[in-house]
């Protein structure tokens, strides 16, 4: 699938070198970019493979966009990131490189490595200066897994269709290409810490589609999208490479259901999602073993513009694993309270106050070695400057 | 006492009134849109990003006066933001790979001289700006 980004980056060297006729100003570049350093402090537990329960400054993120417009129907465009967060990232990625070829309102495609637009925010989840929240719901938006599920080798097709005066017009995405969930993620994060290594990551084919209604009332968007990934298997490690074997999961179907009004001072957003896994390790000379997961996740949130600068939100995500024994790890309840303040067009600040019940979402075991509490409270500020 | 109570609604309503006579903004285009008006919700999903043609087809770009009180009224009449949400919602689509940053001028004058000078553009200025070699377009 990386043929697909070396032909992106070929198309853009060759749009780039047609481009040397004409004038820096005609090829309409543009640089934009964002820096954010958070501060995590916990009441209970480690949360975010971070020292959260003493005060952890281990959140900075650091992005650079890149874009050109050739001519009105292409844009192309490279994104670099360089995220750290606890023990995750501490390097710098690649989010996207795309083309982006768009003759017609109902009809455009983009290729690369690409955003994957499924969701609500999946797309823009990593854009802190675009909303409120320091931390997305995580229920559905798992931070330590936004690497992975943020964007994908191959494509996306999309476009606007109206539907009239009085039905207001239908937006779809279609997506199709590979998916690489990188060994260091936060879904691998419980097994690795297991001693279950999958060296080389888990991925495969992916694609999915999504329609947004936006409908005749102004600033009412009714939508929903679904994921498809075929079986994927991948190496599989344990007891220092002494067992080795294939990790598989099942094919895989996430549906989402969501709806967001904004209007004036006023958001209101809502999100259903479920993540059913089924897991099969087979390590060589033994029996597989199974294991299954049954995520069903959603929040709520809503913000209102106090002032120019001043935005306040609140949102409760909850996530449920169906399949897991009665228990604080069967669940996480997370109300949060968020603020956000912008000094100008430029430089802002957040404040954020999470009260959590229950550690189904973002903890790990070496981090929490005495276990966890059950409930705790975690405490974001965090500063952004974007330009 | 009584003059002294009608000479403060006076200043009272003196003061509202000048300060509803703020910039009056107009919705300026390159002369090669074929449209002579455009609607609320059409302007509202071109200046968002949301959409790169009007109901007749015609194909817009979108230019954008950095700040000012009639970029304030512009955002506030027909988008529906103040200008930092607006330029978030932006930064959501440039930074997703989505769209390009709309061109942002320093004053009403530069945003006439590149619409008068680039086919599909359209932009706002205050009402009062001369604005020879470009269209009025006509909200309805």
């Amino acid at each position: 699938m990386k043929r697909i980004l070396a032909g992106a980056i070929v198309l853009a060297l060759g749009v780039g070198a047609h481009g040397f006729a004409q004038s820096l100003d005609e090829l309409n570049i543009q640089i934009h970019g964002y820096a954010t350093q958070g501060f995590l402090y916990t009441t209970n537990n480690n949360i975010l493979t971070t020292h959260s329960s003493d005060g952890s400054p281990a959140w900075t993120e650091a992005v650079l966009n890149v874009g050109a417009q050739p001519i009105p129907k292409l844009r192309i465009g490279v994104q670099g990131r360089f995220f750290l967060l606890g023990n995750f990232g501490n390097s710098v990625t690649l989010d996207w490189a795309a083309a982006d070829y768009k003759p017609d309102e109902r009809l455009g495609v983009r290729f690369g490595k690409v955003k994957t637009p499924s969701g609500l925010f999946n797309d823009i989840q990593d854009i802190d200066p675009s909303y409120i929240w320091s931390l997305l719901p995580q229920s559905i938006y798992p931070i330590n897994s936004r690497n992975s599920i943020l964007a994908h080798y191959g494509g996306v097709a999309y476009g606007t269709f109206k539907l009239g005066a009085k039905a207001g017009k239908l937006e779809y995405r279609g997506w199709g290409g590979e998916r690489q969930i990188g060994s260091g993620d936060g879904y691998l994060l419980v097994q690795a810490e297991a001693g279950l290594l999958l060296p080389n990551g888990l991925g495969g084919a992916t694609y999915g589609a999504a329609v947004h209604w936006r409908s005749p009332l102004s600033g009412l968007m009714i939508g929903a999208s679904a994921g498809k990934d075929p079986e994927w298997t991948a190496k599989l490690t344990a007891g220092n490479g002494a067992l080795t074997g294939t990790e598989s999961t099942a094919p895989l179907n996430i549906p989402s259901y969501f709806a967001l009004y904004e209007k004036n001072k006023v958001m209101v957003a809502a999100e259903y999602s479920r993540l059913p896994v089924s897991i099969t390790l087979q390590f060589t000379g033994l029996p597989p073993s199974y294991e299954r997961i049954d995520y069903r996740s959603w929040y709520a949130m809503a913000s209102y513009k106090l002032t120019s600068k001043l935005t306040a939100g609140v949102y409760d995500s909850q996530q449920f694993n169906r399949q897991a024994a009665l228990g604080p790890a069967r669940y996480s309840k997370d109300w949060t309270i968020s603020g956000r303040y912008d000094f100008g067009q430029y430089l802002y600040a957040k404040a954020e106050e999470h009260i959590i019940d229950g550690t189904a979402v973002g903890y790990d075991t070496d981090l929490n070695p005495n276990g966890l509490k059950p409930n705790t409270k975690l405490t974001i500020l965090k500063v952004g400057v974007s330009f | 006492m009584k003059k002294l109570i009608l000479s403060s609604l006076f200043a009272f309503a003196a003061l509202i009134l000048a300060a509803g006579a703020g910039a009056q903004v107009i919705v300026i285009a390159n002369p090669s849109v074929k449209a002579s008006g455009v609607s609320k919700d059409d302007l509202k999903d071109v200046f968002t990003g949301n959409a790169t043609t009007l109901k007749d087809g015609s194909k817009v770009v979108p230019v954008l006066l950095k700040d000012g009180p009639a970029n304030e009224e512009f955002l506030k009449a027909y988008v529906g933001k103040g200008d930092t949400a607006y330029r978030a919602g932006w930064r959501s689509l440039v930074f997703s790979g989505q769209a390009s940053m709309p061109k942002s001028l320093d004053d009403d004058a530069a945003v006439v001289a590149f619409v008068a000078h680039n086919p599909g553009a359209i932009g706002y200025v205050d009402k009062a700006t001369p604005h020879e070699g470009v269209k009025v377009l006509e909200v309805q």
